[in-house]
């Protein structure tokens, strides 16, 4: 086992690979009362057409990474949720575009609690029965997002910008989908991606980092695992061009909701986690709730508090998405577009850029006060080959001339893709 | 470990101040706690969406704003809600140690001194508020009222609460009502708050690498407020169920149902009773292995979601569900058996074991977030009371069978409310 120190955060992170290849990271904090614990698997919506490791490729119904997830907390002897509040924890899970993540929280009885993570997403158990039970319950989940206009205009953007690439897909699949998932199907998925090799383990809170360990290691230890190999995710080529530049729904709404964004291709950089945080400042700085640009559409009364920016990388994809309600979705696009097309030409003031990267950093600062972003942006950054705990030392290491590239690059006029909800005329 | 607060007054504010080294931040929160009433709930509203706009020092937005990524991206906002009866607006402020960075300024002292102009020193035209921003921030507010039926979960929550307690001050929205809007200007809205500032309660708290002496000192420099004593909260009038349960079926153009329920509990967070009362709650269904979750979700499943939440301040529990429209009354005789249920006092002392030991781990976790320890200190000030996390643990442990049964005789139901689709079948 290997300390990693990181001065400057007061912090230090415990790291082993073990000898079945999982990943397991321990970052203690001393004094807190609680433990966060995650356990991680590179499989999420996006992987739908895959090899396994001797095998022959296959291609998985929409939505089934997320229906794994619903399915791995079924235990023979009962329901795993009231087997972790049996000893004070809170279970949950999520998936998301490339990953699954299981977790708890407790504050006592942390060693089983730790073995209780370990088994159940070591341990499938899906019958023809249970399998069927929980499609009801997915299509009720469904069936609730599809009433939710932020989700529906977040997801028709991604679906207007994206051909091929299955990051278009919605993470809990259609009812059709849904409806054609098999046992059979799930244990294909699990036998590929849950491997230990596949996955992080990753625990925060007021541990000792040696014993929790030591208790990883000796219940990874009475388990066997069939060798590891490389898994094949097979992607079609992503045209640049986006699917639809325009897309449009109807929902009942009280105001337009509009999200607009740009797809770039994911292939030119090398150093990810570096675009990714040059990404976000140059969003930032140019629309933040200080920019003055925010100002000006807030005061013609274009956007409302809600207006966001955010930036998504991940294998294969990379967009921005831009937007919130709006009286006027084809005047905030053209405002916003054309100001992005100027900062591209003109670049962005130093002040501006060090104040934004200023900010930056504090809300960094903020962030480490929290085991469960903690947890979830390691995992996330590391999976890119980053380090959550050195982005501190990124973010200052930016140049201005870095961000004017950035926005050169992102704002190209031929790659926008626009996602609109409003209310019928009924 | 154990680390408390220490309590001062400076005029009419109460100081809390929690000095610990564990965070990477300084959290600041100020409450201001006045009676719900129809005259002033909507400029009650308004005022800290109008104070957010600019102060004396930075009384344009933008530099304000400035001002807030110049302190490391101080993270700053607002609260709206009811407690009990009141209308508390709580700003929140929350900013890294000067230790993580190389400043000169103490972050601490500026923070206070802003928080404090903020408060008592806002941006003015002459002797009242500037009706830019009063005028902007109506259309801000009217917007935000709009928009909740967006979110048809919130929205059928908000609905059912006003449905019960239509005869209440409690049926007021924190945000305000629309249609008084229209009658604010930036003098009435002046006069409003400068008697909110003489009338309200005022608890200012903060937890950090400080102390209450440095605190107090900045406080005395930077908070101008009317001279007085701090103000103290009245219970909450509890009330019994209406005699016959009343359902309200409401249409809109959704999928998906929305199945509410409102229950009166017979105890507040101030009653003696209020453990036996969250245990109680945990049981029907705080929790996945609660019996909504169980008999509603997972063995029936008619829904993705299906659980109960408490309100302490108010004491009233509501009940919420997302089923397919045609199974609305299979969902609502399920629910109604798992509440007579526990009337009978069916219940397994395993789950009583399980949620006890859920509750104290969520209070053991209050410890590591700064913010959730300064809201549960001021619950005591709302309520009169004073526990510490320790003896409401105790609480939660000595919680028997015989006192959720008898408690349980208390919780009446009031309202039912389902928000439908437009279609007549089904």
């Amino acid at each position: 086992m290997s300390a990693k120190p990181y001065p400057k955060l007061q912090e230090t992170l415990w790291h082993e690979k073990l000898d079945n290849g999982l990943e397991v990271f321990i970052l203690p904090k001393p004094g807190f009362t609680k433990t966060y614990a995650t356990f991680t698997t590179r499989f999420g919506s996006i992987d739908n057409h895959f090899t396994p490791p001797g095998g022959e490729t296959i291609r998985v119904p929409d939505g089934i990474a997320h229906f794994l997830e619903h399915k791995m907390f079924e235990e023979p002897d009962g329901d795993i949720f009231s087997k972790f509040a049996s000893q004070g924890a809170s279970a949950n899970a999520y998936t998301s575009f490339d990953r699954t993540v299981y977790l708890f929280t407790a504050t006592d009885e942390i060693e089983a609690n730790l073995d209780t993570l370990l088994h159940f997403v070591q341990n499938p158990y899906f019958t023809d029965e249970n399998v069927e039970k929980e499609k009801g319950i997915i299509v009720q989940e469904i069936d609730m997002y599809r009433d939710n206009p932020d989700w529906r205009v977040y997801f028709g953007l991604i679906e207007a910008m994206y051909q091929t690439h299955p990051v278009h897909i919605d993470i809990a699949g259609t009812a059709e989908s849904v409806r054609s998932i098999t046992k059979e199907m799930l244990y294909d998925c699990y036998n590929t991606f849950y491997h230990p090799s596949n996955m992080t383990f990753f625990v925060v809170g007021g541990v000792d980092p040696q014993e929790t360990m030591e208790r990883i290691k000796r219940n990874q230890a009475n388990k066997t695992f069939p060798p590891s190999g490389e898994i094949k995710r097979l992607f079609e080529n992503e045209p640049e061009k986006v699917k639809d530049e325009k897309r449009e729904l109807q929902l009942p709404v009280s105001l337009p909701k509009c999200l607009f964004g740009f797809k770039e291709d994911p292939d030119e950089h090398k150093d990810d986690v570096r675009k990714e945080l040059a990404s976000k400042i140059m969003l930032e700085a140019l629309l933040g709730s200080s920019s003055a640009l925010y100002q000006q559409l807030y005061d013609d009364n274009l956007i409302s508090d809600g207006f966001g920016q955010e930036y998504n990388t991940g294998p294969g994809y990379a967009f921005s998405i831009i937007g919130g309600e709006t009286r006027d979705p084809d005047e905030l696009v053209t405002q916003v577009s054309e100001a992005l097309y100027e900062a591209a030409k003109n670049g962005i003031s130093s002040d501006i850029f060090e104040r934004t990267r200023r900010k930056k950093i504090g809300a960094f600062l903020r962030m480490m006060n929290s085991p469960e972003s903690i947890a979830s942006e390691f995992t996330r950054y590391r999976h890119k080959g980053g380090d959550l705990f050195t982005l501190v030392e990124v973010y200052e290491s930016l140049t201005l001339e870095e961000i004017n590239e950035r926005v050169k690059e992102h704002a190209n006029p031929d790659r926008r893709a626009i996602s609109i909800v409003r209310s019928g005329t009924a | 470990m154990s680390e408390q607060f220490q309590r001062g007054v400076w005029g009419r504010l109460r100081l809390h101040v929690l000095p610990t080294k564990r965070f990477k931040t300084f959290a600041l929160s100020l409450f201001a706690g006045v009676p719900l009433s129809e005259d002033r709930v909507t400029p009650v509203a308004l005022t800290p969406f109008v104070l957010r706009r600019g102060t004396r020092s930075y009384p344009e937005t933008i530099s304000f704003r400035e001002r807030l990524d110049d302190l490391y991206g101080a993270g700053f906002g607002f609260d709206l809600y009811k407690r009990g009866d009141h209308q508390i607006v709580q700003f929140r402020l929350d900013i890294i140690n000067d230790r993580f960075v190389s400043v000169t300024e103490s972050l601490l002292g500026e923070a206070l001194t802003f928080l404090g102009e903020v408060l008592t020193a806002p941006a003015l035209d002459g002797d009242q508020f500037r009706s830019k921003y009063v005028e902007a921030e109506k259309t801000t507010i009217s917007k935000r009222i709009d928009a909740i039926i967006n979110d048809k979960i919130r929205y059928a929550a908000e609905r059912c609460v006003e449905e019960m307690c239509k005869d209440e001050p409690y049926r007021l929205p924190a945000l305000g009502r629309k249609d008084q809007l229209a009658t604010i200007s930036a003098d009435t809205l002046y006069e409003a708050y400068r008697k909110w500032l003489e009338e309200a309660s005022f608890d200012l708290y903060v937890s950090g690498d400080t102390s209450l002496e440095e605190v107090q000192a900045l406080v005395e420099k930077s908070f101008n407020l009317p001279g007085g004593r701090p103000s103290t909260y009245t219970k909450p009038n509890l009330r019994g169920a209406r005699s016959e349960v009343q359902t309200i079926v409401e249409k809109l153009d959704v999928g998906q149902g929305k199945l509410n329920m409102g229950l009166r509990a017979g105890a507040t967070y101030g009653s003696e009773q209020y453990a036996a009362l969250l245990v109680y709650n945990g049981l029907l269904g705080g929790f996945p292995h609660s019996k909504l979750f169980i008999n509603v979700r997972e063995k029936a499943s008619l829904a993705y979601y299906a659980s109960s939440r408490l309100d302490g301040h108010k004491g009233i529990l509501t009940l919420q569900s997302g089923v397919e429209i045609a199974n609305y009354e299979r969902a609502v005789k399920i629910i109604r058996e798992q509440i007579e249920a526990m009337k009978a006092g069916d219940f397994a002392m395993e789950d009583l074991q399980r949620t006890q030991a859920m509750i104290i781990g969520q209070l053991r976790e209050i410890q590591d977030s700064a913010f959730e320890r300064i809201s549960f200190d001021f619950s005591n000030v709302l309520s009169g009371v004073e526990r510490t996390g320790e003896s409401f643990i105790a609480e939660i442990q000595a919680v028997t069978p015989e006192r959720i049964t008898a408690v349980a005789q208390g919780v009446e139901l009031d309202t039912i409310y389902f928000l439908r689709n437009r279609k007549e079948e089904g």
